[in-house]
């Protein structure tokens, strides 16, 4: 593992107004009187809202005040899906949006971005599906872009790509109807934009186990696998324990991303098991699989694809073999005991010289109930080391990352949000196509020191406090990076995974 | 209607125990049989379901996605026993087009709607002439009109039910998942329509 050797040169804080997509032509950037709407606070988060405040339209005062609208729309210019407010009566204000995107449209442009004092409108096309994003949180548009993303990928989830012939045969064709029942799916997606890595690293995170019980759940699935199954994902809440896919399918984090989202939002799933059509839309975004599902518990749940509309009783028997595999190893009672026990903490990381000793954070041989993340100093309430707060650690060749538990001082939703939208905001400049590629950055602003540090095979992210001292940052860095390899056999998951690279 | 699936599968007895696709039973005192939950969204299928399941009701509206499968046992008189495997289907317009999967090979197809909804009786007559084209010609057939506690908001008239019923050749009861009325009824109605094995 290499070490930062000296800190690099700061990148210009980034408030330019960069929108530019990777496509040759610039976007347009209108300049328009800002809209009345007013930048007052959220209202506070909902855990799992279905269809919030959906008396209101854009004439009324709290719909205005919205710090964030997602609206997707038909070509021509129907309503289909609001983040607030009731679609049918905004198809007004749908029509405005559409009226906007076909006069660009007309004169042989695309329109990505319009700034109105502090709000950007952020539009994407896909088909005859327009998707848009008003928005004063000041994120980066290449964030805000891939969400529309995301929520679009959402759509074809629940319908698959072939919705577009509808629009073919018909131009004024209405999608809410098809749409049914799914406003949790769609709430609880961007809910996950405020908290869930997941939508901007694409990648995805696993939950913390014994190599012993990770490989456990891995063979029973790899044999469901061969007996015909496409994917076999084995899941504690939003966090993999273990997947396997058939030869040659490969599974996209994103795809991963949202048909988690489609299932932990749907309350039906934890009713019974079932048995339902779903897409993946970078896997084939023309077709539906069947997912078969089933909760173990609360929290552990098992997914089944197949593309066979019949394989309801052979998934059934599958999952019986399984549930009976994971009791019998007590895979099913270790993942209840990560849950309790959390993950990586940031109090916790070990000294830099750690190779040598058999300190408690190192691969740990000892009885699986150890957690291996505890050196237990209880908290001081001041983060770890160096003013260490936060850590997000993206395995470039897995696709997968590991962030530390949320401790002190972060640890209300709020500082959370605004602590990801930092984190956010770090990595659309990293990866910023007319900038970067960078390979480090610091940053200091009132609210965090943050160090990043990207290299061929992983990407780091720190959150220090404000005050904390840039070498001293640097140097815990890398102790993070080792701790991180250190336990690797037990916060990612290893060797035969389906996803591409 | 809604959109493509992918292609079905090409044989269904290539993997998998075969037994318990359809509704034949095993013998005549143990009686599977595969029954189907069909209607609007919204009219309680799964209220009905979770009712008779486990004796729940959960007043708070929880949309089915694709259908959920659950069983339930129950004894008959005569000593007989009848286990239904049951498809809770999603009443959404998506999945209208994805309902033979579920009812293909159902020995009991059960319409449901609410009695204060005419609309979803509407809908409830769609599902009964699907069912006579596509379903299996010698499945039961139920019409339930369900909420049948909200009778103050009733908009459906009993008469209605039952007419519509009798014409179609098919069992007719009002149920309230709610109250628990007339739910047991309905499944050991049905059990004792089941076309027994060999004559008993």
């Amino acid at each position: 593992m290499s070490e930062i050797t000296s800190p690099s040169p700061e990148l210009p804080s980034n408030s330019s107004s960069a929108s530019s997509d990777h496509d040759p032509d610039p976007p347009i950037q209108l300049q328009l009187p800002p809209l009345s709407i007013h930048d007052d606070p959220l209202p506070p988060p909902t855990s799992h809202p279905g269809k919030r405040n959906a008396d209101e339209d854009d004439a009324s005062i709290s719909w205005r005040k919205r710090k964030k609208h997602f609206f997707v729309l038909s070509h021509s210019g129907k309503p289909i899906y609001s983040r607030y407010g009731d679609e049918h009566k905004l198809a007004g204000f749908s029509a405005t949006l559409q009226a906007i995107i076909s006069f660009v449209e007309n004169g042989g442009d695309r329109v990505k971005l319009v700034r109105a004092g502090n709000h950007q409108v952020v539009f994407l096309v896909k088909g005859p599906i327009y998707l848009v994003c008003i928005s004063c949180t000041e994120e980066p548009y290449e964030s805000l872009r891939g969400q529309l993303e995301l929520i679009y990928g959402q759509v074809i989830v629940i319908l698959t790509k072939s919705i577009n012939k509808c629009f073919e045969r018909n131009s004024k064709f209405d999608m809410t109807p098809l749409l049914g029942g799914t406003d949790t799916v769609f709430s609880s997606l961007i809910h996950s934009f405020n908290w869930n890595p997941a939508t901007f690293l694409h990648a995805y995170t696993c939950l913390p186990l014994t190599y012993a019980a990770r490989q456990a759940a891995g063979a029973i699935l790899q044999d469901v696998v061969d007996s015909g199954v496409l994917f076999a994902i084995l899941m504690c809440r939003h966090k993999v324990i273990n997947l396997v896919g058939a030869q040659k399918a490969t599974l996209h984090p994103d795809d991963l991303l949202l048909l988690v989202n489609f299932i932990m939002s749907t309350e039906s799933f934890r009713t019974s098991e079932s048995f339902s059509p779903v897409c993946l839309p970078r896997y084939n975004p023309l077709a539906f699989l069947y997912a078969y599902i089933h909760y173990f518990d609360d929290d552990t749940y098992l997914m089944l694809l197949t593309t066979r509309s019949d394989a309801f009783y052979h998934l059934k028997d599958c999952r019986i073999h399984i549930e009976t595999v994971l009791l019998k190893s007590n895979v099913l009672s270790e993942v209840q005991r990560s849950l309790l026990d959390g993950g990586m903490r940031v109090e916790d990381l070990p000294p830099l010289p750690s190779r040598s000793g058999s300190s408690s954070h190192l691969g740990h041989p000892g009885p699986p109930t150890d957690s291996p993340y505890r050196s237990r100093e209880p908290s001081s309430g001041t983060g770890g080391a160096a003013g260490l707060w936060h850590f997000i650690y993206r395995s470039i060749f897995l696709d997968q990352y590991v962030s530390s538990d949320f401790s002190s001082p972060v640890n209300t939703p709020k500082q959370q949000k605004r602590l990801y939208r930092a984190y956010q905001k770090l990595f659309s400049s990293m990866h910023d196509k007319g900038i970067g590629p960078n390979k480090t950055q610091f940053r200091r602003d009132e609210n965090y020191a943050m160090l990043c540090w990207v290299t061929q095979d992983f990407e780091l992210y720190t959150a220090f406090d404000p005050l904390a001292d840039k070498a001293l940052a640097i140097k815990t860095c890398n102790r993070v990076c080792q701790w991180v390899k250190d336990v690797e056999n037990e916060i990612f998951l290893l060797g035969a995974s389906p996803f591409s690279w | 209607m809604g959109c493509g699936s992918s292609t079905p599968g090409r044989d269904s007895r290539q993997f998998g125990r075969d037994n318990s696709e359809n509704g034949g039973g095993q013998d005549a005192k143990n009686l599977r049989v595969k029954l189907v939950l069909l209607g609007d969204s919204g009219v309680g299928k799964s209220c009905i379901v979770l009712r008779f399941v486990r004796g729940q009701f959960d007043p708070t509206s929880k949309v089915t996605v694709g259908a959920s499968f659950l069983s339930q046992t129950i004894a008959l008189q005569d000593s007989t026993t009848v286990k239904f495997e049951i498809w809770d289907t999603a009443g959404q317009e998506r999945y209208a087009a994805l309902a033979p999967l579920y009812y293909r090979g159902a020995a009991v197809a059960v319409v449901v709607y609410d009695i204060t909804s005419p609309e979803s009786f509407s809908k409830a007559q769609y599902w009964v002439k699907e069912l006579q084209k596509h379903g299996s010609p010698e499945i039961v057939l139920a019409l339930v009109g369900n909420k049948a506690d909200l009778h103050e908001k009733r908009e459906v008239a009993v008469q209605d039910g039952i007419d519509y019923a009798e014409k179609n050749g098919m069992f007719f009861i009002e149920t309230s998942a709610k109250t628990a009325d007339n739910i047991n009824e309905l499944f050991e109605e049905i059990a004792k329509r089941l076309p027994r094995p060999s004559a008993s």
